[in-house]
């Protein structure tokens, strides 16, 4: 009985082995293949940080033709500065663009401090911005885009069963950079440029197995990390801080 | 067994029917535009303006088949109006609104001008849901200025452009309408006293004032 339950048993736990050991090299390259790898330049210009009682707002830059930036990542910076025990007061930007109307409109906002200054010389426009209580406006720039994309997939379906087979690649870059203006001195205190990139993969045995990368919440973190030490610290560092995973 | 058989075409019929008028509505695409629209920060002009708001303005629909697409059918005419109130009432010391010019002669006395603005051209684009892509709105006004007596001053056209990137095609639609409508807001407002005709016209009534 022992014989003929090692004859029965044995062969399938056999082949169970090889087919793992078969697989497992496509699993792990696949797995290589996918990832994020991120550089954050940061660049501050003064020691300034924000105080007591002072508010930053985060807003996109909407001018250009050719793209604009994603409202997610903006509310995924404000939430992200706002969150913490030690977070800061943030002004919600299309409240804060109701309340400016028209002067921060995508045609009429200012590209530079020299127009933010001209702009806060209109008395009612000066202090409707005091009575934000925003202090440090925070110009984000950038989009995340679809560089590449390969491979094929192919899928069916019949009366025995479904599934697919093959495998499916695609690669994002998120481009972003984020300027600091101080309104009180009408200057610009620095600036943090990040460049995130994301490969995903979907491997297909039978069932699709999606290996997503997510470069834009990464350029997210990265950047609200970097911000709030950029607004909170006066020895703010300079230079770039790349890493991968 | 012949009831049987009526009674599965009649199912048949039905589900047939249910199943079209899915089909049916899934081929076109209603927005109907809807925003609060701020008020703008300037300065009033002093002067008191009738504004007429016709029915060509007030039930404004475009409708359009894009090819390759769905029917769009766009219904801006409550923002019309939503817009263009709030608009001319932060811009003057007093607006008085009418349906039609007739109605304005009993009013003469109070009104320095007459606003009729009017919807000149809508045009828009819908990405056929590729990555990256971008809802696009223009949008184009005629601003109409006449004096009490039916006088013609100036006629002046004002465009705006907005684009929303597209997560849903409806949505993406309607906020892109917005930021175009916001955005000849903005120009209505803050460009109006640069205009020559009008300018010469504010100086007219002596009641001219920078923004």
């Amino acid at each position: 009985m022992q014989h003929l339950y090692k004859q029965k048993c044995y062969p399938t736990i056999k082949s169970r082995i090889s087919q793992i050991f078969l697989l497992a090299p496509i699993f792990l390259i696949t797995l290589g293949g996918c990832g994020i790898t991120s550089r954050i330049e940061p660049y501050k210009q003064s020691d300034v940080v924000i105080g007591e009682g002072e508010s930053v707002v985060v807003l996109a830059r909407k001018h250009h033709a050719t793209h604009e930036t994603e409202q997610r990542i903006v509310d995924c910076i404000s939430d992200g500065l706002a969150s913490g025990n030690d977070g800061l007061s943030v002004h919600n930007n299309i409240e804060f663009e109701d309340k400016l109307y028209p002067w921060f409109e995508p045609s009429m906002a200012p590209i530079t401090t020299v127009e933010l200054s001209e702009l806060l010389e209109r008395e009612n426009v000066l202090n409707q911005v005091l009575s934000t209580g925003v202090r440090f406006v925070i110009w984000l720039d950038g989009s995340t885009t679809r560089v590449a994309s390969g491979g094929g997939m192919t899928c069916a379906a019949g009366i025995g069963g479904a599934g697919c087979l093959g495998l499916g690649w695609w690669e994002d870059d998120s481009i972003y950079d984020a300027t600091v203006w101080d309104i009180y001195e009408l200057s610009s205190t620095g600036t943090i440029y990040a460049d995130v990139k994301g490969r995903s993969v979907m491997p297909a045995l039978v069932i699709p197995i999606p290996l997503i990368a997510r470069p834009q919440l990464a350029a997210c973190r990265g950047l609200t990390q970097q911000l709030r030490q950029f607004l909170t610290s006066s020895e703010y560092g300079n230079g770039p801080n790349t890493s991968s995973e | 067994m012949d009831r049987m058989r009526v009674w599965l075409s009649r199912t048949q019929l039905q589900a047939l029917v249910v199943l079209t008028s899915l089909l049916l509505t899934s081929c076109s695409t209603s927005v109907w535009v809807e925003a609060d629209f701020p008020q703008p920060l300037v300065n009033r002009l002093p002067v008191r303006m009738g504004l007429i708001l016709d029915d060509d303005l007030l039930d404004y629909v475009h409708y359009e088949e894009l090819p390759r697409q769905a029917a769009y059918t766009i219904q801006i005419g409550e923002a019309n109006e939503l817009m263009l109130v709030q608009l001319f009432q932060s811009m003057f010391t007093d607006i008085e609104q009418f349906n039609d010019f007739s109605l304005i002669q009993t009013n003469i006395a109070e009104i320095d001008g007459v606003l009729w603005p009017e919807l000149e051209r809508f045009e828009f684009d819908v990405p056929l849901g590729q990555r990256d892509e971008f809802v696009e709105v223009w949008i184009q006004y005629l601003i109409k200025l006449y004096e009490t007596d039916g006088q013609l001053v100036t006629e002046w056209p004002v465009s705006g452009y907005g684009k929303a990137e597209m997560v849903d095609r409806e949505e993406a639609l309607n906020r892109a309408i917005v930021v175009a409508m916001r955005e000849v807001g903005a120009t209505i407002s803050t460009k109006f006293s640069d205009q020559p005709d009008l300018r010469n016209w504010l100086q007219g009534r002596k009641n001219a004032a920078p923004l």
